[in-house]
């Protein structure tokens, strides 16, 4: 497996958001990250691209993801007051999805900051 | 430089050498010598180490100081037996109120030690505006440290959606913003909800008792890169790619600044984006939602 390197990479642990960290990437794993402080260093190579999971899990029983999907429609149309929480650890681009599914199933969205 | 109820020298350990404290800059070319850095806390954590100054407030007793400084600020006079209250002296206040106002440009970091405990968005509020009423004297802001990756693109991206920044409910149709009627902890904790869809966060592990067992009653979608502890009592789990490092997208640092991302690994599992891409169209595949009263459509 060839080592892919990738300059000026972006941590994004904590809200400080370095992008000046160079990752070191074997296929699957981090393997080295340079500049990282401990606790970016944690999350780099805590997460690898394994398939350690399964790609859906519906009541607990593994599940596709178009069946997920749907169910997840399902419940949430059928709902008259559904809540979007979360926000933190996902990219700005799906945050502007989560708003627009917000709108249209007439809910609340809602972040980390009201905590 | 004054750090509030915050730990950076643990919880944001490049902090301090990559944008606060001992960066160099046009006008403090002798970078750390340059500044005064305070620490405000309840404890001596590791933080302290690299203050000038710290003062050890007493637990819940924030606001309170804030309130007195911002009297002192303005020359009010101030009842010494509360100062003592706060766990602080009237001296060390007057000196904290000089240094602050001979800085060339102040900053208050204030961490979840002074946004999470007693008192909550109002300590918040009163840092807010001590940091403005000191632009009377000089240059003065004041910035929250924020724990999460994007928690800050959150409040970005649903205010510039939206025009508020969180808590917002869309239900009439049309945004409206209240904190303490729309913040998922009080919905959750009343019951007021009647589905949940969790993206980017792990509640099941963080959140009051209360508010998780209602999570359970109702059909709660989770969307994370593993199995969590939300997951286990939802009904829908979809595991995705790791933002940043599998995801593509762009993220706020806390100072408002995007940067995009780099991920270095491919993951076998679809995007947060394009999961809930799929979730809006396939909710908009279904009849629309019309009020309805005993089973019958109603209006």
């Amino acid at each position: 497996m060839s080592l892919i390197i990738v300059k000026n990479a972006t941590c994004t642990f904590c809200g400080c958001v370095c992008d000046d960290i160079e990752l070191h990437a074997d296929g699957e794993k981090i393997v080295e990250t340079k500049r990282a402080c401990s606790l970016g260093e944690s999350w780099f190579k805590h997460h690898t691209a394994e398939r350690l999971y399964p790609d859906a899990l519906i009541d607990g029983h593994p599940a596709t993801v178009d069946d997920a999907v749907e169910r997840a429609a399902d419940y949430l149309v059928a709902a008259d007051m559904p809540l979007v929480y979360g926000l933190s650890n996902v990219t700005c681009e799906t945050q502007r999805e989560a708003v627009s599914l917000a709108e249209l199933v007439g809910g609340v969205i809602d972040s980390h900051t009201s905590l | 430089m004054i750090y509030w109820g915050g730990n950076p020298a643990e919880c944001h350990p490049r902090h301090f050498t990559k944008y606060s404290l001992t960066q160099k800059g046009k006008f403090i070319p002798n970078g750390r010598k340059d500044r005064t850095m305070v620490l405000v806390d309840i404890r001596e954590t590791p933080s302290a180490k690299a203050a000038d100054l710290f003062l050890q407030v007493r637990p819940g007793k924030d606001f309170e100081l804030v309130t007195v400084l911002r009297a002192v600020v303005k020359g009010q006079r101030v009842d010494e037996a509360s100062v003592a209250e706060t766990g602080i002296t009237m001296d060390q206040v007057n000196d904290l109120v000089a240094q602050m106002k001979a800085a060339r440009f102040g900053v208050i970091f204030f961490g979840m030690g002074v946004s999470m405990t007693r008192g909550k968005h109002m300590n918040s509020a009163a840092i807010l505006m001590l940091a403005a009423e000191m632009n009377a004297f000089t240059k003065f802001v004041a910035m929250p440290m924020r724990g999460h990756g994007n928690v800050t693109g959150s409040d970005v991206v649903m205010r510039y959606t939206t025009g508020y920044p969180f808590g917002v409910s869309l239900s009439r149709g049309y945004p409206r913003f209240n904190p303490g009627e729309f913040s998922t902890v009080d919905l959750l904790v009343r019951g007021d909800i009647d589905a949940c869809l969790v993206l980017g966060a792990d509640p099941g592990a963080t959140m009051p008792q209360p508010a998780i067992d209602h999570m359970a009653r109702v059909p709660t979608i989770v969307l994370d890169p593993k199995v969590t502890h939300t997951s286990r009592l939802a009904r829908v789990h979809i595991t995705t790619a790791v933002t940043g490092v599998s995801a593509p997208g762009t993220v706020y640092r806390m100072d408002e600044v995007p940067l995009p991302l780099r991920p270095a690994l491919k993951s076998p599992y679809p995007t947060d984006e394009e999961v809930v891409r799929r979730i809006r169209e396939a909710v908009k595949r279904r009849p629309a939602w019309l009020p309805q009263r005993n089973g019958k459509a109603v209006g």
